[in-house]
């Protein structure tokens, strides 16, 4: 009877593994009917579902349903999540330069795949069309909003040791709180201890979140990660140190779109690329602070941005 | 390669193993962490819940009490904690960070295997013994130690099974809070789309839970007590 249970166990951890590597949202219900012509029809929109990402996307949605479209939005926790189903059943993703280059090319050469971002757009973008080109996506016109890594030190941090840039800390030991993701990657980890030739210690404590802000603030860490467009620091008395070396790769803000559904739907460009022209790192976080900080919904601040820029009526 | 192949490729590689943070590295934390908690809970919820048993009153009160750690979901508890100004993220020696809130939260999430199954276990020793028991002049003391707690053993034991393949498998969201244990290693390793490091990590917790279930079946069959009656009788 022992013997029965424990191979049942057996049998019941296995299929949870099995399961838990098909795991994935999923993103699209069905495959949205999109051959009702140019200035209208249906279009499924996805992205990530953090405050930033919520925030662009209500920004999409506004600016399609004002060109008469019937969009459908899906917000999920992962990138990878969302791509498998792009561009079958999605149409349009808000995107970031780098991030999108990368995931294509660890999706296309493998998980070792060398990176192929870099902190200039216009490499990265070229080096990321072949890719682009055989998943059937077409970028449109790259923000000059950049949604990067930043890390930021205390205020007091910074008076009592003279620190500004990331250089500055060349040569120290210093406990970083940042994403689980950070270790061994260019932008993260390995650029700050081979580019900067900081002694680095992980605390993977998360992108931004509450736990990295606590721990910098408490002094167990000395640097947290946080993005560029981080509006929160000031008030929590952070200041984000310079990337002076440019290890950040190129996360311009860019909206993907389906090649297929492009062809159809031409007129989906011109809002989107006046958005993207629209948008700085200074506005857009002002923005998203108003999302994260004063709890207004992505739609409102959404609305009321694109309406003050006179981008939908 | 398939992402078996390179599940596969990762665990056969000695140096996923070896080294700082390795795998050997995280299931000796993960392994300490699961006893502690472990034993904390043993001797939180044993002596209640038997002795609740012995004089058999209150067991409804306690089962129930034990129970809401089921409701609790363990990693809300462990946010909660790590989040107070008591215990919070602070290291504490081998547990690593966040050790003492770890601790906590997974010796809770022991209590309702441990107590239930203890309470129970003396509760449900036949009224006819216990009669033979009084019956022969044995005080309240001699009936428990020689009476209830070996008939009741098999069944507590069978508790403390539960409780330690539950734990042992609860015991990587330890890594949610940066915390020790194989755990770390899961959450990379998706983290960093590194799939096979996560999934391996993930089989080996699995195993070891097995290999954790066969022993505690083993140590259960021992305190079996038509075994120990034989063994004296022959």
């Amino acid at each position: 009877m022992t013997l029965r249970r424990t191979l049942f166990a057996a049998v019941l951890s296995g299929s949870l593994i099995l399961t838990a590597g098909c795991a994935g949202d999923d993103v699209a219900d069905d495959d949205a009917d999109n051959d009702s012509g140019s200035g209208g029809g249906a279009v499924t929109i996805a992205s990530q579902s953090f405050d930033e990402a919520a925030l662009v996307t209500a920004m999409y949605e506004e600016l399609l349903d004002d060109a008469g479209y019937e969009v459908t939005k899906k917000l999920v926790d992962t990138r990878p999540a969302y791509l498998s189903e792009f561009p079958a059943s999605v149409d349009i993703v808000p995107e970031y330069v780098a991030g999108l280059g990368d995931q294509l090319n660890t999706d296309a050469n493998g998980e070792g795949a060398e990176p192929i971002s870099s902190s200039d757009l216009d490499a990265t973008l070229e080096a990321m069309q072949p890719l682009l080109d055989e998943k059937g996506v077409t970028l449109l016109d790259p923000s000059e909003a950049a949604s990067q890594n930043a890390y930021f030190v205390t205020q007091e941090y910074s008076d009592d040791n003279g620190v500004t840039k990331l250089s500055d800390l060349e040569g120290e030991s210093i406990k970083l709180a940042a994403a689980p993701d950070c270790e061994g990657r260019d932008d993260c980890e390995a650029g700050l201890a081979d580019v900067y030739g900081i002694d680095i210690e992980l605390l993977p404590l998360g992108y931004a979140s509450p736990q990295t802000y606590q721990s910098v603030i408490d002094g167990e860490s000395q640097l947290g990660q946080t993005g560029t467009l981080d509006g929160t620091l000031d008030d929590q008395g952070l200041v984000l140190l310079e990337d002076d070396r440019g290890i950040q790769p190129a996360q311009n803000l860019v909206p993907a779109v389906s090649s297929e559904f492009l062809a159809e739907h031409e007129d989906v460009a011109e809002p989107l690329n006046a958005l993207m022209a629209a948008l700085d790192n200074e506005t857009l976080g002002e923005l998203i602070a108003r999302v994260s900080i004063d709890r207004e919904t992505p739609e409102d601040v959404a609305e009321d941005f694109l309406e003050q820029e006179g981008l939908i009526d | 390669m398939t992402l078996l192949e390179l599940t596969w490729d990762y665990l056969t590689t000695a140096g996923s193993w070896t080294g700082n943070g390795g795998l050997l590295d995280r299931l000796v934390e993960q392994l300490l962490l699961t006893v502690t908690a472990l034993l904390l809970g043993m001797g939180v919820g044993l002596p209640l819940a038997l002795w609740l048993g012995h004089i058999g009153r209150g067991g409804f009160l306690a089962v129930n009490v034990s129970n809401i750690g089921r409701a609790i979901p363990t990693f809300a508890l462990l946010a909660v904690l790590v989040t107070a100004d008591w215990p919070g993220p602070a290291q504490l020696g081998p547990y690593g960070r966040a050790g003492l809130a770890t601790l906590i939260a997974l010796a809770l999430f022991a209590l309702p295997p441990l107590v239930t199954n203890a309470y129970t276990a003396v509760r449900e020793v036949s009224a006819d013994v216990l009669e033979a028991a009084d019956g022969m002049g044995m005080s309240g003391r001699q009936r428990f130690w020689r009476v209830e707690l070996p008939l009741a053993l098999p069944l507590v034991v069978s508790g403390v099974r539960l409780a330690l393949v539950q734990v042992w498998a609860t015991a990587t969201i330890a890594a949610l809070v940066a915390g020790p244990g194989v755990g770390a290693i899961i959450v990379s390793g998706f983290a960093r789309n590194k799939y096979s490091e996560g999934i391996g990590a993930a089989f080996v917790v699995a195993v070891a839970a097995l290999v954790l279930e066969l022993l505690a079946a083993a140590a259960q069959r021992a305190v079996q007590p038509g075994r120990g009656a034989t063994v004296r009788t022959s």
